[in-house]
């Protein structure tokens, strides 16, 4: 076509463009930084969002229609892989809820080995967030130093679990009991590995020193700070209306830690604090979840120490059945409150699961904290609030 | 000799210096930065050290395909890249690297090379805009208000060196700074210029230096993890290869202009004049070298600013400070 | 953990509570068995008893509902078929942020006018639960001004969480039945199990 004629048609393109005020954004699902397959259609205005709507259930998994067609045990494998950062911590909940259906409690030493491999995966998670909130910001080198030390707590859960990130070790009445190899060694429960807690203290020393590292690296960083500091407040008062649980929540000045409050595993034999900050930012809740690496590893050190022996199981029979009851249950998961209300008429499977998972409900607080921000500040604001899609979507 | 038999070996010479630089340059940035994040970088491409990456990397972009977007103005989208090569490429032409070392020796050289250098903001804008495409446009008008913005700390410290050297030549620069300033016990003390009141210029220069060339932590228009790229989304093979030589090579450029005019270029003290022609380049390269690690250290270890903090930055108070930089050269001058 | 009280001698301080709440907000009924607290709320009450409730249980923590039925094309159905009756009951839990307090409100709706009033206006993080259970259960929500499906794609048909929803994967391939891979201690033959 002729110059002249390309001339014209920029013009009218341009003319058209500017006409309308607002221009319509698709960020996602597809996308370096939104946690997983999320969609955040966005009317922006210039850099200035005025109003976003987020489009979830990309991994729709059916899981409460998939549970009323499970037994219980299996339930428990498929739950490992809601909140995928944090296995183990899924499991929990729902196992506790059907020890209390049917009346039977764990053994002590299955419920130490819970709080320890509770603690462990949530390390693990915040170390995820440490790795990868950084790298939202444009910093990339924190990312390769956090998950190099993750590792060590990776390979501890291994150890135990066989597995790294599905760890599928809760049992209705305990843990896992090991067993030996060969017929010889039938009755024998060997559980936790030879060496596991001289590992699990070295790693408890790794962890502190990642969490200075970090503090040299990104928390005094002024940089770090003119991205996060007042960008995204959320006040107390929302936070508690739109159902923001776990760092979230302690870092918009509610000091509210399920840990002390419910008593689903022997905490109160460990002394730790609960981290809170009242400023509501980004920068709190950042702050908020690196101290938790910290109580978490004062925890761990302590139950080690004191984890007694016994068995790890009780006996329940072969074929669960559960009797008719409705229950809720609910657990602090690194990323906040999960829990379960099972309905049980008495069978194998349950009547119907609902799953209370924690990133759906720290989600619903989107469209409110990002109306009127910038596109930057709805990366910062976004990996603060620390969502897994698997979370939001079950 | 020949004119045009003299301007083709300059040209040629130029072109092998500058690209070599930039090859050094991006394997330095891979094995470096791999290095402080605890990685490895490198390693296959040319043996154990990996030499051979960037090379490796420049043949596998050179056999892609030519994509272009549907909607995308094709002229300009195949200008775009060219703009920007070549106002990165002609900074060269004026740098000395010995008294004689030099493609021409302008009189106006720093007047120069500041015009020069901010042209490559009208090949970010056509990028942007010819791609056809909303992140390529935000990026492309990110970009453009930044450069723009510091432009004019980087123009206000130069304009300080040249107070303080009293000419605009690049040579004349180098000289100035190899003038005596005192004696002690018989030998002629001789300082660059970051020695001698500069300091504060210098640190302007970098800081706007960093921004021209949209590293980390200014690198808002290309923030990847935001917009996947911003205004180079949509280049790849051939054309995104000039991009990225080219940001590369003014890396090299921006450093060298900087050894020039507060380092003391190709100069050091106690060197008989005689070899200076020999050992100039040597010498100043080394100290470009030292500058490309500065700012290849700075990228790996600090997240990037906000647009508007970074248009903050430039407006509210480099410029003020640099407007002041000038003010104290020019008293100093004047009185000593 | 919680010791189950002899029933009808010990008086258990949790249904003390919950009667309390009950009580207090003028609701229909109240337990509290398995240490889950419910409290049966009239469903034209619904939206005012949940605002009197969150004066003291403030914290809004999920909202949903379950499916009484006896056309169950998926899963086991209710223990006693002949006694059920069929209706939808809407579910929202709401706790408190200083204790471990925490309540289930329940009401039923009939599967005729399966209807109820929406809580957006006064809790806003109630949206996104009305419309999953809204998509879910063909439940509507009277007073939510975005109705629209969450998880499902748009051109999706049917409540998927409706107990007469098949899941389709079982049509094409029968369920095989409780697999065991790993017996129980006391109970098992073998000594390898892994």
């Amino acid at each position: 076509m002729t110059s002249r004629e390309m001339m014209h048609r920029s013009e009218v393109a341009v003319s058209v463009e500017l006409e309308t005020p607002d221009m319509t954004l698709n960020i996602g699902p597809q996308h370096p930084s939104t946690h997983g397959v999320l969609r955040l259609v966005a009317k922006v205005d210039g850099e200035r969002i005025t109003e976003v709507e987020p489009v979830i259930g990309y991994m729709h998994r059916g899981y409460e229609k998939l549970s009323e067609v499970r037994t219980y045990a299996q339930i428990t494998t498929l739950v490992n892989r809601i909140d995928w950062v944090s296995g183990f911590a899924n499991e929990v909940p729902f196992i506790l809820g059907v020890e209390k259906l049917m009346d039977i409690e764990a053994p002590e030493r299955a419920q130490w080995i819970r709080l320890i491999l509770s603690e462990l995966f949530r390390i693990s998670s915040h170390l995820v967030f440490m790795s990868s909130y950084p790298l939202e910001l444009g910093a990339t080198t924190p990312l390769m130093h956090v998950l190099r030390e993750r590792e060590y707590i990776l390979e501890l859960i291994e150890g135990v679990t066989g597995g790294r990130f599905h760890p599928n070790f809760n049992r209705v009445g305990g843990v896992k009991p090991n067993y030996g190899g060969g017929s010889q060694t039938k009755k024998q429960s060997m559980d936790l590995p030879a060496g596991f807690f001289k590992s699990t203290l070295e790693a408890m020393d790794r962890m502190d020193q990642i969490c200075d590292d970090i503090d040299t690296l990104v928390t005094g960083n002024e940089l770090i700070k003119a991205r996060t500091v007042d960008v995204g407040i959320i006040p107390g008062d929302k936070a508690i209306e739109y159902g923001l649980s776990g760092p979230n929540l302690r870092a918009s000045g509610v000091a509210y830690d399920l840990r002390k409050v419910e008593n689903y595993l022997p905490y109160d034999q460990v002394e730790f604090d609960v981290i809170s900050r009242t400023g509501g930012d980004c920068y709190d809740r950042y702050l908020v979840r690196l101290d938790e690496i910290r109580e978490s590893v004062k925890i761990l050190r302590q139950a080690i120490d004191i984890i007694p022996a016994g068995p790890l199981q009780v006996k329940v029979p072969r074929i669960l059945k559960v009797p008719v009851g409705q229950v809720y249950s609910r657990a602090e998961n690194p990323k906040g409150e999960f829990g379960y209300y099972i309905v049980s008429e008495g069978g194998k499977m349950p009547y119907r699961l609902k799953i209370r998972s924690t990133s759906f409900s720290n989600l619903t607080i989107l469209p409110w904290v990002l109306k009127d921000q910038l596109i930057p500040d709805l990366v910062a604001i976004m990996g603060s609030l620390d969502f897994v899609l698997g979370d939001v979507d079950r | 000799m020949n004119f045009w038999l003299e301007l083709a070996i300059k040209t040629v010479l130029m072109l092998v210096v500058v690209l070599t630089a930039s090859l050094v340059t991006i394997y330095t940035e891979l094995k470096a930065g791999s290095h402080m994040q605890a990685r490895i970088g490198p390693y296959y491409a040319g043996g154990r050290w990996g030499w051979a990456q960037p090379l490796a990397d420049g043949a596998k972009f050179l056999q892609k395909e030519d994509l272009a977007p549907a909607k995308a103005d094709r002229t300009v989208y195949g200008y775009a890249p060219w703009v920007v090569m070549m106002s990165t490429l002609a900074i060269f032409a004026v740098i000395p690297m010995g008294p004689d070392l030099v493609a021409t020796k302008l009189d106006l050289g720093a007047y120069f090379l500041l015009a020069i250098s901010s042209l490559s903001v009208l090949g970010i804008l056509m990028a942007g805009w010819s791609s056809a495409n909303k992140y390529s446009l935000i990026g492309g008008l990110r970009a453009a208000a930044q450069l723009i913005a510091y432009e004019l700390p980087l123009v206000l410290a130069v304009v300080a060196v040249v107070v303080q050297a009293g000419t605009m030549s690049l040579n004349g620069i180098v000289e100035a700074q190899q003038a005596t300033l005192f004696t002690v016990g018989g030998v002629e003390i001789a300082l660059p210029f970051l020695l001698t009141g500069q300091i504060i210029g210098f640190g302007i220069f970098m800081i706007a230096a960093v921004a021209e060339l949209s590293r980390i932590p200014f690198d808002m228009p290309i923030a990847e993890s935001e917009l996947t790229m911003g205004y180079l989304t949509e280049y790849s093979g051939i054309r995104f290869t000039m991009f990225f030589l080219g940001e590369y090579a003014s890396m090299v450029g921006l450093s060298a202009i900087a050894t020039t005019l507060y380092l003391g270029g190709y100069a050091v003290p106690f060197l008989p004049e005689s070899m200076e022609n020999f050992a100039g380049p040597g010498i100043f390269f080394t100290k470009v070298a030292v500058l490309v690690f500065i700012i290849i250290w700075i990228r790996f270890t600090w997240p990037r600013l906000r647009e508007d903090q970074l248009q903050w930055m430039a407006w509210r108070w480099l410029i003020p400070l640099a407007l002041f930089n000038i003010a104290l050269v020019s008293v100093f001058k004047v009185v000593f | 953990m919680s010791d189950q009280p002899d029933t009808a001698t010990e008086p258990n301080p949790l249904e003390e509570y919950a009667a309390g709440i009950a009580e207090r907000l003028g609701a229909e009924g109240s337990s509290a068995e398995f240490d889950t607290v419910r409290v049966d709320v009239a469903r034209d009450k619904w939206v005012e008893t949940i605002n009197e409730a969150r004066k003291e249980l403030p914290f809004f923590s999920w909202l949903s509902a379950i499916d009484w039925s006896k056309d169950t094309d998926v899963g086991e159905g209710v223990a006693n078929p002949d006694e059920l009756e069929e209706r939808f009951e809407v579910m929202c839990r709401l706790s408190s942020v200083e204790n471990g307090d925490g309540a289930i409100f329940f009401t039923t709706l009939s599967k005729d006018d399966a209807s109820i009033g929406s809580l957006t206006a006064t809790i806003g993080g109630a949206e996104w639960h009305e419309r999953e259970a809204h998509e879910m259960f063909g439940i509507n929500f009277d007073g939510n001004k975005n109705l629209v499906p969450l998880y499902l794609p748009d051109d999706f048909l049917g409540n998927p969480l409706l107990k007469s929803y098949p899941l389709i994967a079982r049509e094409v391939k029968p369920w095989p039945g409780d697999v065991d891979v790993e017996g129980l201690p006391e109970t098992d033959e073998e000594g390898d199990a892994s």
